[in-house]
């Protein structure tokens, strides 16, 4: 009944011998289970992997590809088991299916840098099986003994004899698939770990790559929206009589977030929704300023009687902090982030009677479903997602309000539509990082050993946020709506009182080798709604930690490379890394005049980054001239997308340190386009050298893990050019 | 009616004429590669060619357009005919998301017609305007400088000529830049 529009050829790489192309589209879920459309006399093996009779390896991509190179990485692996090269495959995008959920998070998403590490076995797994599947077959065909079929270069070779996969692909499928076939060997690796140039440069390169909001469908209306300028205020009158006798505008609907204008044209219905006229409810966020929520953090800082919830307690807490040679105490804040993602928010919906075709880049297939099933009224098996590449994630495309939207002003209006945000309403309508304000002591010894560890920290949490925007889409069909309502609202108050939130426990207190330790946070929430924000929990603590450790080590009179090496025998990763950018940054060398490194080392995700910020003060201006950075991140797939997603993460995160902050006025977000909430450009980017520690331990994180060290990196070289110790975000010298 | 020349193409639209060109190309035309990014001139993700310059599309009412060559991702290069940029974007791996490249690849492209040979300091000041969220600055700079040492922008034709459009016409006259 449905074509499949999906199967567009957007990958026709030039470059390497082998190439015969790559095709991005997506799967559908189809019949016997898999997840995707059966294809003709293809063997079936499982739902990653398609061979078609014409000698085609498709590959059904789990994971978003966001930027992170997750394309790149997983075909790799594919490749490697399979003996194809990874140029020849085509890959697609997943649609929705059971199989396709991350192994580790138990839901199909991409988040927390883990698609690497969760499906490095996997994956291979099916590849190998696969592989296992095309030789017996083969075996069987041309009645050789298994030993004498070889798989090499997507061929099947049998002495000087060579086919392709394509010729076996009929017995094959009439055959039982191995299980638990051998792995390669790291030693027989020769695509794992190979330094090629990423698989999708070259769509991205010419424009071919569809993201989002290039869906095109017939019949299609754009549509804006105006919301609340305090976000989450409810609508309590509009008026679009005007809007609606603008130019091309065919329809206004009113949504749960704001009003929708339904045009012909994208700019009609921009235009025509400046026209509306809206009155929005009172929210207690309204009441709010980032004065008041400052000095509100501050209070509840000071007030010792608000014991707030305990991320952590280990060795006697923070009871015997007095005892030692030395204490040491500081406070830190960091601000509220948007994510800015280079796509703005979008989802096109096309609605067919009780179905619909949802394309939106998402890093969560499930929870864009979930959201147009609920939102849209429409059955499950009646939604069909069309997962796009996503300009930009960082975190930002794990909600489903998009879709949310789109569906609902679909339904409404009875048309096919595309929404778009606007920048405006991306920076005002997202769900921010986290502020928070944050109290550290601690207490050395003669030596120069931490004794104890103590932090209290005040702020909002995330995952009250979440479960509120999650809950709703994720809850099973058998809770009713009214239910599910009710049990999100619970969110709030659960990690507001009774459970830690654990984000705000990450990263600050597992790197050192501290006896005693004690975490507490404060739940202090204006309500400005917040989320998972490149590195989450990691992107603030990172810089109290690190900028922290930097003050006890000048307190000690110890130089802040010893004194961390000599506080982290416990952390071989950190070590590792810590010391390979020592060597490599020239720690303690003579560096040219007005110069200064400063050190920061972090482990998150599974990883272990350390880095050396070079900074010169002019005025009060701070320039970062070069960052050098190692990363232990266990075995690596593509040694390029490493080195180029720790790099993204010093940019993602030296925008932050210099410029990052939203802030609010009477409840309403104050930074509105790039003028106000200025990106780091060309001019101001540091030169940036990435070393890898080699190893063959499982792969880990790379996505997220080079962002956290580079703010305090840069702080404590701040501090030794300008004896200012800058302990609020972003940095600004005074 | 408004007519121009878009990738080498005489075509006519009627629409508003304050609509900016970017939607126009992208809804109207269906040339999905540029992007929208900001609608306020201030990423450059919908960096097009208007007769040679590079311009920003989202601010560029369709009005301003009349008579004009427009160039597009689409008109720079394909898969199977790559300008030495893309070649050289490619090569480089510079795409992460990718989001911004196809913008980042017509500024690059303009400067270069310009200036085969642009200095460090040429580089920056014609692509500062142009924000990669993903941070992929140093392959871009490096991507650029690989092919203006190579000479190879300066062999491509289509950077060496003159274009003019008559919207009477609209006939496109291709002269050799002399
Ligand atoms: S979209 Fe035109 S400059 Fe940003
Ligand atoms: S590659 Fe993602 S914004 Fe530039």
């Amino acid at each position: 009944m449905k074509k499949s529009s999906m199967t567009r050829r957007l990958f026709l790489l030039s470059t390497g011998a082998a190439a015969t192309g790559l095709i991005v589209g997506c799967s559908t879920a189809g019949p016997k289970g898999k997840g995707y459309s059966a294809i003709a006399g293809a063997f079936e093996p499982n739902s990653f992997i398609q061979i078609t009779p014409d000698h085609q390896v498709i590959f059904y991509l789990p994971s978003s590809e966001m930027g992170q190179g997750i394309l790149d990485g997983l075909t790799t692996l594919i490749a490697e088991e399979l003996r194809v090269q990874p140029t020849a495959i085509d890959v697609r995008q997943a649609s929705l299916h059971q199989d396709y959920k991350n192994p580790e998070m138990g839901m199909q998403a991409t988040g927390g840098s883990n698609a690497t590490r969760a499906q490095f076995l996997p994956l291979r797994q099916a590849a190998a099986d696969t592989a296992a599947a095309i030789r017996n077959a083969a075996a069987k065909q041309l009645d050789q003994p298994l030993d004498k079929i070889l798989l090499a270069d997507g061929n099947v070779v049998v002495g000087d004899k060579s086919y392709g996969f394509g010729d076996f692909v009929a017995v094959a499928a009439l055959m039982p698939v191995p299980e638990n076939s051998p792995l390669r060997s790291p030693a027989q690796f020769d695509q794992i770990g190979r330094e090629r140039p990423r698989l999708d440069a070259l769509d991205k390169s010419t424009g071919t790559a569809e993201f989002g909001i290039d869906a095109e469908v017939e019949n299609l209306y754009r549509a804006a929206v105006v919301r609340s300028p305090v976000l989450g205020a409810a609508l309590e009158s509009f008026d679009a009589s005007a809007a609606l006798k603008q130019s091309g505008v065919v329809d206004v609907v009113q949504i749960k977030s704001g009003v929708a204008v339904v045009a012909q044209s994208y700019w009609q219905a921009r235009k025509a929704a400046t026209s509306l006229e809206l009155k929005w409810e009172k929210t207690e966020l309204g009441s709010w300023s980032s004065e008041s929520i400052y000095k509100n953090f501050t209070d509840s800082l000071n007030d010792s009687s608000q014991k707030g919830l305990e991320c952590c307690n280990e060795g006697e807490g923070d009871k015997l902090l007095n005892q030692s040679e030395t204490m040491v105490a500081a406070d830190y804040y960091a601000p509220y982030l948007a994510h800015a993602t280079m796509e703005p928010l979008n989802c096109t919906v096309a609605v067919e009677g009780d179905s619909c075709k949802i394309y939106v880049g998402t890093q969560s297939v499930q929870v864009s479903a979930g959201a147009a099933v609920y939102y849209g009224d429409f059955d499950a098996d009646k939604v069909k997602m069309h997962p796009a590449f996503l300009g930009g994630g960082f975190g930002r495309r794990s909600l489903g309000d998009d879709v949310a939207e789109a569906v609902a002003i679909a339904k409404q209006s009875g048309r096919n539509i595309q929404l778009v945000w606007s920048r405006e309403d991306d920076m005002s309508n997202d769900f921010y990082r986290p502020a928070a304000l944050v109290r550290m002591q601690a207490g050395v010894s003669k030596q120069g050993l931490i004794e104890t560890w103590a932090v209290r920290r005040v702020g909002p949490n995330i995952m009250g946020h979440m479960v509120d925007a999650w809950l709703e889409v994720l809850a099973p069909d058998y809770l009713n709506k009214g239910f599910t309502d009710w049990l999100s609202k619970l969110g709030h108050p659960l990690f507001n009182r009774f459970v830690a939130d654990a984000s705000n426990g990450d990263g600050i207190y597992g790197d050192y080798d501290t006896p005693n330790k004690a975490v507490r946070h404060v739940t202090q929430d204006p309500g400005l709604r917040t989320g998972f924000w490149r590195s989450v929990g990691h992107s603030s603590n990172a810089f109290f930690k690190e900028s922290f450790i930097d003050e006890l080590a000048q307190r000690a009179g110890i130089d802040e490379l010893q004194f961390r090496l000599a506080n982290m025998k416990n952390n071989p990763r950190l070590t590792e890394a810590t010391e390979l950018v020592a060597a490599k940054a020239g720690w303690g060398k003579p560096l040219p005049e007005g110069h200064f490194h400063g050190l920061a080392t972090h482990s998150s995700f599974g990883s272990a980054v350390a880095q050396i910020a070079e900074v010169s003060i002019k005025g009060t201006q701070i320039i970062v001239h070069k960052v050098t950075a190692a990363i232990h991140c266990g075995m690596v797939v593509n040694p390029e997308i490493v080195r180029d997603q720790v790099e993204g993460g010093i940019m993602y995160g030296l925008t932050a340190a210099l410029y990052g902050e939203i802030t609010l006025v009477d409840g309403v977000v104050q930074q509105s386009n790039f003028h106000n909430y200025p990106m780091l450009r060309m001019a101001d980017a540091p030169e940036v050298e990435v070393h890898i520690v080699e190893s063959q331990e499982h792969p880990e994180g790379v996505g997220e893990p080079g962002l956290p060290p580079l703010a305090p990196a840069v702080a404590n070289a701040v501090f030794k050019a300008s004896g200012q110790r800058l302990r609020d975000l972003p940095l600004r010298l005074g | 009616m408004i007519n121009f020349q878009l990738n080498n193409s005489p075509v006519e639209v009627d629409i508003d004429p304050d609509t900016p060109l970017l939607w126009v190309v992208r809804d109207h035309f269906k040339l999905k590669g540029s992007k929208f990014g900001c609608g306020m001139g201030l990423c450059g993700a919908c960096t097009m060619h208007l007769n040679g310059e590079a311009v920003r599309t989202c601010t560029l009412p369709i009005s301003a357009v009349q008579g004009a060559v427009i160039t597009s991702i689409e008109g720079l290069g394909t898969p199977d005919n790559l300008h030495p940029l893309q070649q050289a974007w490619v090569e480089h791996s510079v795409p992460q998301c990718g989001y911004c490249q196809s913008g980042q690849l017509m500024s690059a492209s303009a400067l270069l017609a310009k200036n085969p040979n642009p200095s460090d300091d040429d580089i920056v000041t014609a692509m500062n305007g142009n924000i990669c969220r993903c941070g992929t600055y140093s392959k871009i700079k490096s991507a650029i400088k690989s092919v203006s040492k190579s000479g190879a922008a300066a062999m491509r034709n289509k950077e060496s000529m003159v274009e003019t459009f008559d919207p009477a016409t609209a006939n496109l006259k291709r002269e050799a830049n002399s």
